[in-house]
């Protein structure tokens, strides 16, 4: 049947129909939804399944690997940079092989939508030695999870599904099962201590012959199922296009639009590549170029003087892909001329720039304002950390990201290199559970003195407000436990949309720090006004406008505090665009020097 | 048939929405669409564009120069969007006030936050408001009223009837 899918909606479809049962992972741009919707379908099917957010990626793919250890089908989802995380768990796995199947979902965003590197998950396969499978569209996203846990049980490999961006995000009709067969598969760990706890250098010796043993015959499945059968509609033009994931449909439609004669080859499984076989193709052709994102996996496996690609500096090699860079390259290598099809006039005069901000009544800006007022810039260091509080940026509050977690381990850094300095980091709470409290024990072990501010907003609000720990549990788990557990006392703040407090409670974490010895540790309660179970609880609902006779035009509110609805009119005052302002009531009374916002007092 | 619409707004407007309802209306009239939207750090009152291609296409991406039409709910984001149109033929519904600049490009501007601050409008509505705005008055668009209607039914029944009473208010308003 026909279904309307999302790329993350398709693959979390095709996890249900291929019995997948166990899904872990840690959230982040574009992966998210991929659980998100399993738990959905599991809940409209009324299955019996495991799909939970874990604490971080390493342990969410830790989990799910024990499930296809024990014979069950699982699954791990993550971006890109979550890969990073669980790759030491990735690496050995993937010597020690698996019973039931396992399909690694590490989704990638070239062009820096959102995320901090742009690097490709399918170099990670290679480098792990595990194959991977790389969708070009939803459909294919849904096909080849199927495919990718029937291979990982074939294999008793764990096997990486690669979407990127413009299919995890992309929404295409897609032709999906009829009916459900889903059968719940029963874990049975089979004691195999050779094999589970292989150990060095003896057992993964062995074990590194037989990953060799698998490669060559997944190199041999990948030339049978997914190349050989192309092979017959090849044109023999003089043009062979090697095209992977994404790069198949900017070069398809390239191709067929500027009516370029080429025969393309598609790669769905980019790693492992019989090299032989594909290599042996080229004796047809004058010239082969290769079209993937976002690193050249495919083309650092092949090597012929006909190949052109990234390598040969033919291709472009950072930022999203596109039909102009299909042209360009053609261009580069003198196969047409330079082509201005695909080139559009941006306009041309100035336009006030939209980045993305916190929004409207959000308390990370009240913390970040009363941080600003309280710790000079000149002498103060601010490490932060991935989230939304990330955008802290706007207000100064921000000198350093990193990682997930690095803000607390920089920031003892710091405070060795340059200690004169009054050191403020910031951290959220699903970042703190992710990666926050190993870097803080070595913190307080080793006595580094710094500001830590972990803000509690109850939820992962980047990625769509996932549950948390605390929030999922919040009579076992408590951040304030977890701090006085790592070893130092807890300062507790449950922020008020009052600036005066909340600058209040900096100032005294400023005297804490004055005699402390270590960390200066701080935990603020708050809320995310997107949280449709807690905002409305916590937002008073109390609008504010601007008294023109009192604003000064002093710039505090547009370059400090810098709350989206706040802008001068035309008689350059400061109005409060009513459609934006959701009413926290923080800017009323306290942020204004002269008192110019002030509350609309009719029922709105 | 071929047809390329960028969607830019800003995040939370509901651009994502005009993709589903897109995406529906064409599988309503079985036709192949590719869509994409902005999830994530743009969405955090950030710049947004959206795309979507109806027809027989392979990438979910629009390409500078291609789009048929641009449905912009905010003025400078129409703008920053514009090199995404088709040198020739390409339309531009936006929402902006009398000061939108000319550009070239056939436009058809609607100050739809006006509108909305004379309770004409609520504002939560805009971008199935511009939806109405294009139907009425984008000649080539691939879609007919009933169509759209049907897909805002599927897309979500209880609000189904306030969203097309707008679709009707948008209609009526780009005919006078």
């Amino acid at each position: 049947m026909k279904e309307i899918l999302m790329g993350n909606d398709a693959i979390a479809l095709a996890l249900i129909h291929s019995g997948v049962d166990m899904i872990s992972g840690y959230p982040g741009t574009p992966s998210s939804e991929i659980i998100g919707n399993f738990q959905k379908y599991a809940k409209n099917f009324k299955l019996q399944t495991y799909a939970q957010w874990a604490t971080n990626e390493k342990v969410g793919f830790e989990v799910a690997y024990a499930g296809a250890i024990a014979g069950k089908k699982t699954c791990a989802t993550m971006k890109q940079v979550g890969l990073n995380v669980a790759s030491d768990a990735l690496m050995s796995a993937s010597y020690i092989g698996l019973k039931g199947a396992m399909l690694l979902i590490s989704a990638d965003d070239p062009g820096f939508h959102s995320s901090q590197t742009e690097q490709d998950s399918r170099a990670f396969a290679k480098f792990a030695k595990i194959p991977v499978l790389d969708p070009a569209t939803p459909q294919e996203a849904y096909d080849m999870v199927k495919l990718g846990i029937e291979i990982s049980h074939k294999f008793e490999t764990v096997v990486m599904l690669r979407p990127v961006m413009r299919v995890s995000h992309a929404r295409e009709i897609c032709e999906v099962d009829d009916g459900l067969d889903f059968q719940p598969n029963i874990g049975n760990f089979e004691r195999n201590i050779a094999r589970w706890a292989a150990v060095p250098p003896a057992g993964r010796f062995r074990q590194g012959l037989e990953q060799l043993e698998r490669l060559e015959a997944i190199k041999a499945f990948n030339w049978n199922y997914f190349l050989e059968p192309q092979v017959a509609n090849l044109k023999h033009s003089k043009t062979l296009i090697l095209a992977s994931g994404t790069g198949f449909g900017y070069a398809k439609e390239a191709l067929g639009e500027q009516n370029i004669q080429a025969d393309v080859l598609k790669i769905d499984m980019p790693y492992p590549l019989p090299k032989e076989q594909i290599e042996a193709l080229f004796t047809d052709y004058e010239q082969v170029i290769v079209f993937e994102e976002s690193y050249p996996c495919i083309e650092e496996q092949l090597s012929s003087p006909k190949l052109h690609g990234k390598l040969t500096h033919d291709v472009h090699k950072i930022d999203e892909f596109s039909k102009d860079k299909v042209l360009a390259a053609f261009s580069n290598i003198g196969l047409i001329k330079k082509s201005t099809f695909y080139k559009g006039a941006k306009y041309t005069k100035e336009l006030p720039n939209r980045p993305p901000n916190l929004c409207p009544g959000c308390p990370h800006r009240d913390v970040f304002f009363s941080v600003m007022k309280v710790f000079r810039k000149k002498s103060s260091i601010f490490p932060s950390d991935i989230g939304c509080y990330t955008l802290g940026l706007n207000q100064g509050a921000i000198d350093t990201v990193l990682c997930m977690g690095g803000s607390i381990s920089m920031a003892s850094g710091f405070s060795i290199a340059d200690p004169n300095k009054t050191i403020v980091a910031s951290i959220g709470d699903s970042t703190f559970m992710h990666s926050g409290i190993s870097p803080l024990i070595n913190a307080v072990y080793q006595n580094h003195k710094f500001i830590l501010l972990i803000m509690d907003n109850s939820t992962t609000a980047m990625t769509g407000r996932q549950a948390t720990p605390e929030r999922a549990n919040p009579s076992s788990i408590d951040i304030k436990k977890i701090i006085e557990g790592c070893g130092v006392a807890c300062f507790e703040y449950v922020y008020e949309p009052n600036i005066d407090q909340t600058i209040a409670f900096m100032k005294k974490l400023k005297e804490a720090y004055k005699t402390a010895t270590g960390p200066v540790v701080a935990v603020i309660r708050e809320f995310c006004v997107l949280d449709k179970d807690r905002a409305p609880q916590m937002l008073p609902r109390i609008f504010a406008q601007v008294d023109p006779d009192k604003c000064v035009a002093c710039d505090i509110c547009t370059t400090q505090y810098k709350c989206p609805p706040m802008h001068y009119n035309d008689a350059h005052k400061i109005e409060v665009d009513p459609f934006l302002c959701i009413g926290c009531s923080a800017c009323i009374d306290e942020l204004c020097p002269t008192g110019a916002f002030e509350r609309i007092e009719e029922e709105k | 048939m071929k047809y390329q619409v960028v969607i830019a707004g800003i995040g939370g407007q509901g651009a994502v929405f005009l993709v589903k309802v897109l995406s529906i209306a064409s599988s309503l009239k079985n036709v192949k669409c590719l869509g994409t939207e902005n999830h994530g750090m743009s969405q955090r009152g950030g710049s947004v564009s959206c795309f979507v291609k109806v027809g027989d296409f392979f990438s979910p991406a629009i390409d500078e120069a291609q789009a048929d039409l641009l449905i912009a709910l905010e003025g400078n984001e129409a703008l920053r969007n514009i090199q995404y149109l088709k040198k020739d033929g390409g339309t531009i519904i936006v929402n902006a006030d009398s000061n939108f600049p000319l550009t070239g490009y056939e436009t058809i501007s609607i100050d739809a936050f006006a509108k909305a601050k004379n309770k004409e409008l609520p504002i939560q509505a805009l971008n199935v408001y511009m939806l109405g705005i294009t139907l009425a008055r984008d000649p080539h668009f691939p879609f007919a009223q009933e169509e759209i209607e049907e897909a805002i039914r599927v897309m979500n029944p209880k609000v189904a009837a306030q969203n097309i009473e707008v679709l009707h208010q948008a209609m009526q308003d780009a005919r006078r």
